[in-house]
């Protein structure tokens, strides 16, 4: 049997009367594609009354960490009800504090406060898969394709940057780009810093590749700077 | 009052739906209705309560008329309704709003597109539709 990687399971409540649980539903989107791809899943909390046995045994397939917006904590509840033990539970509440008064429900809204508080939660997922899977065994191959997941869950492509002659491929560059110019950091030598510290927290550039990237992201910042520009 | 509807409220109660757009596009027409176009006659609930098994959840489900919002045809918010007692008295499929839009690109499951949101408003203005026949007592046409 030859080893796998275990996917850590991640189920949010999602809840819609409240804006935690659209907090709990982004923040769990940005680990999927953005922080932790290509070792994360996740499932429709729902899905555990309306969906099939192989749904129902997600928890029992996948070391798995909740997500709930609130004290009620019903993804937890309802995750160790109808699929089995969670890992781990977090809730939007706990983390944010009052940081999420203000936010609101639909993403039509969302802003600057409402941006802020996916990262701090999505941040705070990504650091407790580190920590489930380092307390996690790897299973064998079969077993880890037998559990139920999304079938969108897959990770986004990369984005490619050409160092030192070589491809390399950094997860989700596009939505970093996308951040950073949400942030009004500018294609331009002001801005390199700034880019080279947020593709660092996600992707490990060693202090001597530094130049290279800080040149390569530089020119494709721009170029997606542009691309944004003709697409407007 | 956040899971509590109002008395003859009607209850707009989507998948929200994690993976596909779909879901996305379910949970912003459910606000569209519930924030925009009919508040104080339509409020929305976690759907999560149901699975909880929340006893005010269930009572307000089994109370309320339910109009069902689902992003794919595992159709979890009508299931969820109908599990926990209450009728669902319309139930719409997200995906049947993309007849009218072949080759429409709606956006992610993050983020909606100009195109996603034409559809979500589309399926947002046939929700309140329905809500306005159901508070005028007219049956809803399934």
């Amino acid at each position: 049997m030859s080893a796998e990687i275990t996917k850590v399971g991640i189920i949010c409540c999602s809840g819609e009367a409240i804006p935690e649980g659209t907090i709990s539903r982004l923040a769990t989107r940005r680990v999927l594609e953005l922080l932790r791809p290509n070792a994360t899943v996740t499932l429709c909390l729902p899905l555990f009354l309306a969906g099939n046995e192989g749904e129902r045994n997600f928890a029992k397939t996948h070391p798995t960490i909740t997500i709930d917006g609130c004290g009620k904590q019903c993804a937890k509840w309802g995750t160790e009800e109808h699929s089995g033990p969670v890992n781990a539970a977090l809730v939007v509440t706990d983390i944010l504090g009052t940081r999420a008064t203000g936010c609101h429900r639909s993403s039509r809204h969302a802003a600057q406060p409402e941006k802020e508080a996916v990262w701090a939660v999505a941040e705070r997922i990504a650091a407790e898969v580190d920590n489930v899977l380092a307390e996690t065994e790897p299973r064998d191959a079969a077993g880890a394709a037998s559990g139920a997941q999304c079938s969108c869950s897959s990770p986004l492509p990369g984005g490619k940057l050409t160092i030192s002659g070589t491809a390399v491929t950094i997860p989700g560059l596009s939505l970093i780009f996308e951040q950073c110019a949400e942030r009004n950091i500018p294609a331009d030598a002001a801005g390199c810093a700034a880019l080279l510290d947020t593709v660092k927290i996600y992707h490990r550039i060693l202090p001597e590749e530094e130049d290279e990237y800080r040149s390569a992201l530089l020119a494709a910042y721009r170029d997606f700077r542009n691309g944004c520009k003709a697409a407007n | 009052m956040e899971n509590e509807p109002v008395e003859n409220s009607v209850l707009v109660i989507p998948c929200s739906g994690i993976g596909k757009v779909h879901g996305l596009i379910s949970r912003e027409a459910a606000y569209l209705v519930t924030d925009e176009l009919a508040p104080g006659r339509t409020e929305t609930m976690c759907l999560a309560l149901l699975v909880k098994g929340d006893p005010e959840a269930v009572e307000a489900v089994r109370t309320h008329a339910c109009i069902a919002i689902d992003g794919c045809a595992k159709a979890c918010a009508e299931k969820n309704v109908q599990i926990a007692g209450g009728s669902v008295a319309k139930a719409i499929q997200v995906a049947e709003a993309f007849r009218n839009h072949r080759g429409a690109r709606p956006g992610s499951a993050t983020m909606l597109t100009d195109e996603g949101w034409t559809i979500t408003r589309e399926i947002a203005g046939s929700i309140v539709s329905e809500v306005e026949r159901l508070r005028a007592g007219e049956e809803v046409a399934r």
